[in-house]
């Protein structure tokens, strides 16, 4: 959608020149106070004597400010920045969000910069309305600082400095380690831009817009595998053709980087015009699919539903990498396929934001399908374990 | 993606704001030169300190702690012994604040010192300024302006580069003292970009042109309050222009060359040929010196005023006023030179004086600390002086029985021998005869005219009496206090009442800035004789070379003419009179005029620029209007056939030569430089030796013979096609290049080598 752009008006510059614009914040610093001191007793001195020398002094300390704030706006212009955030995110692993820096400018170099970074978790569900009135009732309830130490709460927050010029033309990226504390939407933001630039006298700070929204899968989890279970497993299953590395032509699909050139299917390629790969079927066809219930009745404690995510997907990704996945379940959906790395992922998005839910028609923790053979279900293993089952045998424990 | 540059270290960063914070130090104790405080040996010493760890700056690390320890205390110490000696505040203040100076910039320092050497640096660069208003507080400030700015944006620069801020102290040994100031030079000129350096200056002009158009805009309003600094200096005036003057003490000022006064005027036709700036009045003569009585001074001038405002006694001639606006010096005297009795003079600021509107003398309570500016209205420029109340205080007084003012002006004060000398002279110059005032004037001038000759070395002659009677009755040469000395004694004895007055004779005219200037060279004292007939005192100047009466009629424009000052002190006193006319004296009143003369200019321009617009387009639209005949339509494909040409050559050659100018900086990459010389050396010796090595490696390549190229010319191949590559070549090809100049090196010493060989 387009805006109508604002008349311009000179008064509108003048301002913009006198006055912050919106989100962005001035703030002097210890060398600014001493000029502004510096200002406030030549001026003093120069109007109680009405000595010029003074007053050329004082011209001239303002004449800097002025000059610094012209050099921080050349120091801005021209600027782009963007997250760079690549997935998987998972909790506890440490991951790189890096923010790539962009001086359009034709000559002039940018420096000292910092940006604030912060991670802030995104609770499920549609964002709450807009609290656009306080009534008097609404303040005596209202701890304003406890209100406040949640809207600033943030999972991570760091500081990223711009140590080395960035001249013009030029991109570099800036990184911050960060380690998620927790499964769910995480929510990046590029908090605020900051620099002192040129000379230290004032610390300009600006808001931005730049947020990015990204899923932090469970943690992964080391789990038991009970021997007999397993054996008993290969008994039967069901069949189905799925990608693997077996020696049998299953498909074609489109190229994504990362595949390998052996891949290509160099005739198709030229016959489409788009470059395409082979997909063979797996060499075996034995698999399990996977149930999840999250009925908060069975999980009532939450550090147990939240081992229970996290194996869920520990064993969706081991038994994808072996092939063996064949579909997966959350309470009574219907079963998804997971034939493709695509599909694991969403099955890991889901698993990322799932919270404890409604009671499913199978809520006992052991039951089975009759339907199917071969599905992997969950139960509570004690007060604080989780066990899952194989068509109700016990296969693996955490 | 333009090149990549390279760009400063941290430690690079480091050593630039240590050479950065010694200039602000350099800079800021450099005020001493101009500023009359006791203060040469420290600033000697900063200076010499300064600019040894500037050069070396790993000694402040030699410096054992205990030093630093004691540092402060020390310099408290200094301080506090410095006041209670001297008993003078802002000197001690002066003093101590280059002491810290020195401390500061010949140690190691975190943020917060760097900041004090502004702060301090500052400090005495406006002291300096407000206490000598000199026109090189001008050039100071915006040195100083300059290098503190780059100084604070190095400070931020290492700040935002530094991963972990430290905390330097004062004795250990930072890293960045091992780098050489020729390898800093080096990186200056790889990391420079000629663009940014550009926009560098004009900024820093434009900071210039802001801060003007601030001073012009900051609103004005008097508080009527004297400047605090002020205070707290004492200042000695001349001798010569103090309210006793010995023999010699005028003589003395006239060797000083410097600029005592400059003077606008509003109508140059009032300058007089003979400008005579009268400053003091002295009527007492006793024991060899004149002085201003005590009478005179009870009688004409008033209790001390404490304003801005003087209201003299003269009124001025009707029609268009005439304003003169003097720039006085300090150092000169607290008496302040005018031409006569004025109808109102006024003061840029409320000052303490006492005034002798008769006389047309004014005093200031202390003599000004520096320079004072004063706009005099209504002022009487003419040879004499009316004074009609003292012709009838002489005509009630005729029995000296009381020492009142106007006796002492017909006191002689000498012992009977010499009394009798002075009679027999005027007897001599009168021929016994009753002289008007003016005759007796002409015939005792050209008496003394006879008698003696001009001098800045005079003789006394040695003896007993009185020594103006002595040098009188010699033949020896004398200077102007001689010569206007005795005509007092002898215009007394004959009768006349006579006074001594002191101040400026004549001066020039600078065409630059045009105003009179007058220098301490033109300090003069002359006399006053008074005419009863006329009740008025006549000026009478005994000194050989003095203006005739017949040249006194020439005024205005002619005495300019008479007057002009072209050389280069002038122009240097314009840049001066132009600070004093624009900066120092700039008040209210003239912020208004140069608000108004801004307003009248930029709507006069925008007149002009629509008058010239309508004009061309009423000659275009004439030129279209007119009949097409071939010569016009061939004028305009001429025209435009030259427009296409012009076009075409920026495209082809303008455009070329614009990227190649902007490519230039790539020439001037040390390593391509430096290649190149290798280069032009190995071609140079190409005849030689090594064009000897190379020819045997390609005969024996062209001869098809199995012996290969010898080890030396292979040596010299591949040098030469690395200095090649390192010269022509793209950076990313580059082989590292200090081992190929040091090969070079190796190559080319031992091809000369051999040369020398062969030729022995």
């Amino acid at each position: 959608m387009r805006t109508a752009r604002r008349r311009f008006t000179w008064n509108t510059v003048l301002w913009a020149m006198v006055f912050p614009q919106r989100g962005q914040r001035i703030l002097p610093t210890i060398s600014g106070m001493l000029l502004i001191l510096l200002s406030l007793g030549v001026g003093m001195a120069a109007y109680n004597s009405a000595n010029n020398i003074l007053f050329i002094t004082l011209s001239l300390l303002l004449a800097c400010l002025i000059l610094s704030g012209v050099l921080s706006w050349l120091n801005f212009r021209g600027l782009a920045w963007r997250l760079e955030i690549a997935p998987p995110l998972r909790v506890g692993h440490e991951i790189a969000v890096g923010l790539g820096l962009r001086n359009r400018k034709v000559f002039l170099p940018t420096y000292g910069l910092w940006f604030e970074v912060v991670a802030r978790h995104v609770a499920n569900g549609p964002p709450p309305p807009p609290e656009s009135t306080i009534t008097g009732k609404d303040l005596k309830d209202l701890d304003v600082r406890a209100a406040w130490a949640q809207a600033t709460s943030a999972d991570g927050r760091g500081q990223l400095f711009l140590r080395e010029r960035l001249d013009p033309r030029s991109e570099t990226r800036l990184e911050w380690l960060f380690k998620p504390a927790r499964r769910g939407r995480l929510r990046m933001e590029l908090a605020s831009v900051g620099s002192q630039f040129p000379f230290g006298f004032l610390r300009k700070l600006l808001t931005t817009e730049l947020r990015e929204e990204v899923v932090v899968w469970p943690a992964p989890v080391e789990y038991r595998r009970l021997a007999e279970a397993g054996a008993r497993r290969t008994a039967g299953g069901e069949r189905t053709s799925r990608t693997g590395s077996g020696g049998d032509l299953l498909a074609l699909r489109r190229y994504a980087p990362g595949d390998s050139h052996r891949l290509i299917h160099w005739k198709a390629s030229a016959r489409s015009r788009s470059l395409l790969v082979r997909q063979f079927a797996a060499e075996s066809t034995e698999g399990f699919s996977l149930w999840l219930r999250t009925d908060a009745t069975i999980w009532p404690r939450p550090e147990q539903f939240e081992l229970l995510v996290s194996f869920c997907a520990t064993l969706a990704e081991d038994l994808f990498r072996a092939g063996q996945l064949i579909s997966a379940a959350l309470d009574d959906e219907a079963p998804v396929p997971v034939r493709r790395v695509a599909d694991l992922e969403l099955l890991l998005d889901r698993l990322a934001v799932v919270q404890p839910g409604k009671k499913t028609p199978a809520s006992d923790g052991v039951g089975v399908t009759k339907a199917k053979r071969n599905v992997l279900t969950f139960a509570p293993d004690g007060a604080r374990g989780v066990a899952a089952y194989v068509d109700g045998e016990k296969t693996a424990t955490v | 993606m333009e090149k990549k540059r390279p760009q400063f270290n941290l430690d690079e960063l480091h050593r630039l704001k240590w050479l950065l914070g010694g200039m602000l130090v350099l800079l800021s104790v450099w005020t001493v030169f101009y500023l009359d405080f006791q203060a040469w040996t420290l600033m000697g010493l900063t200076t010499v300190a300064v600019i040894t760890t500037l050069i070396w700056p790993g000694l402040p690390a030699r410096v054992p702690p205990w030093w630093h320890r004691l540092a402060f205390p020390a310099v408290v110490l200094f301080f506090v012994g410095d006041l209670w000696i001297t008993g003078q505040v802002l000197p001690a203040i002066v003093r101590l604040d280059i002491l810290l100076l020195l401390y500061r910039g010949t140690t190691y320092r975190q943020k917060r010192d760097d900041l004090q050497i502004i702060i301090l640096g500052l400090f005495l660069i406006v002291v300096a300024g407000v206490l000598t208003v000199s026109l090189v507080f001008a050039a100071q400030i915006l040195l100083f302006t300059a290098c503190a700015l780059a100084f604070l944006l190095v400070i931020n620069l290492v700040e935002s580069a530094e991963v972990s801020p430290v905390k330097p102290n004062a004795v250990d040994r930072p890293t960045w003292v091992n780098m050489g100031w020729r390898r800093l030079w080096a990186r200056g000129r790889e990391v420079a970009d000629w663009r940014v350096i550009t926009l560098g200056g004009v900024l820093f002009v434009g900071v210039v042109g802001l801060s003007a158009l601030l001073f012009l805009a900051i609103p004005r309003f008097q508080l009527e309050n004297s400047l605090f600094l002020e205070r707290f200096v004492t200042k000695k005036a001349r001798t010569g222009f103090n309210d006793t003057i010995k023999f010699g003490d005028v003589t003395e000022i006239q060797q000083d060359n410097s600029l005592a006064l400059s003077v606008d005027v509003t109508d140059r036709a009032q300058i007089p040929a003979a400008p005579y700036w009268r400053m003091l009045v002295l009527d007492e003569y006793r024991d060899g010196t004149f002085r201003l009585s005590a009478p005179l001074r009870r009688a004409n001038f008033t209790g001390e005023i404490t304003s801005s405002i003087a209201r003299g006694t003269a009124r001025a001639p009707k029609g268009e006023p005439v304003f003169w606006t003097f720039y006085f010096e300090s150092g000169v005297s607290r008496y302040l030179p005018l031409l006569g009795p004025f109808e109102q003079l006024r003061f840029g600021e409320t000052q303490n004086f006492r005034l002798a509107a008769k006389l047309g003398v004014l005093a200031l309570r202390e003599e000004p600390a520096a320079m004072i500016a004063y706009r005099v209205a209504g002022m009487n420029v003419a040879d004499t002086l009316e004074d009609a109340s003292f012709a009838l205080r002489l005509k009630d007084h005729k029995a000296p029985d009381r020492l009142t003012s106007t006796l002492q002006m017909l006191r002689v004060g000498l012992k009977d021998p010499d009394q009798a000398v002075l009679t027999g002279i005027v007897t001599q110059i009168t021929g016994g005869a009753v002289l008007s005032a003016g005759e007796f004037t002409r015939r005792a001038t050209a008496w003394l005219d006879k008698q003696h000759q001009y001098s800045l070395s005079p003789v006394v002659p040695p003896g007993v009496g009185d020594p103006l009677v002595r040098w009188l009755v010699s033949h020896e040469a004398g200077h102007c206090e001689l010569f206007a000395g005795c005509f007092v004694l002898l215009a007394r004895t004959a009768g006349f009442p006579a006074r001594i007055v002191t101040g400026f004779r004549g001066g020039t005219w600078n065409a630059y800035s045009n105003n009179f200037t007058i220098r301490n060279s033109d300090a003069h004292a002359w006399c006053e004789v008074f005419d009863l007939p006329t009740a008025s005192w006549l000026r009478a100047d005994p000194t050989p070379g003095a203006v005739t009466g017949a040249d006194e009629k020439v005024q205005g424009e002619a005495t300019l003419a008479r007057r002009m000052d072209r050389g280069w002190s002038a122009r240097w006193d314009s840049l001066r009179v132009f600070w004093y006319r624009r900066i120092v004296n700039f008040d209210q009143r003239t912020q208004a005029e140069t608000l108004k003369a801004v307003k009248t200019a930029t709507e006069k321009s925008g007149k002009q620029l629509r008058v010239t617009l309508s004009e061309l387009v009423e000659r275009l639209k004439t030129w279209l209007a007119s009949p097409w005949t071939v010569r016009r339509v061939a004028k305009l494909f001429s025209a435009l056939a030259l427009l296409v040409l012009a076009g075409w050559a920026w495209r082809e050659f303008g455009r070329g030569w614009w990227r190649q100018f902007r490519r230039k900086d790539a020439r001037a990459d040390p390593v391509r430089a430096k290649a190149g010389r290798w280069l032009r050396e190995f071609s140079s010796v190409a005849q030689g030796s090594v064009g000897k090595a190379e020819a045997e490696s390609a005969r024996s390549a062209g001869a098809g013979q199995a012996t290969p190229p010898s080890n030396e010319a292979r040596e010299v191949q591949q040098v030469r096609a690395e200095l090649e590559r390192l010269r022509f070549g793209a950076r990313a090809t580059w082989p590292e290049p200090e081992p190929v100049f040091r090969r070079a090196q190796r190559a080319l010493r031992a091809a000369r080598r051999r040369g020398r060989v062969t030729g022995s």
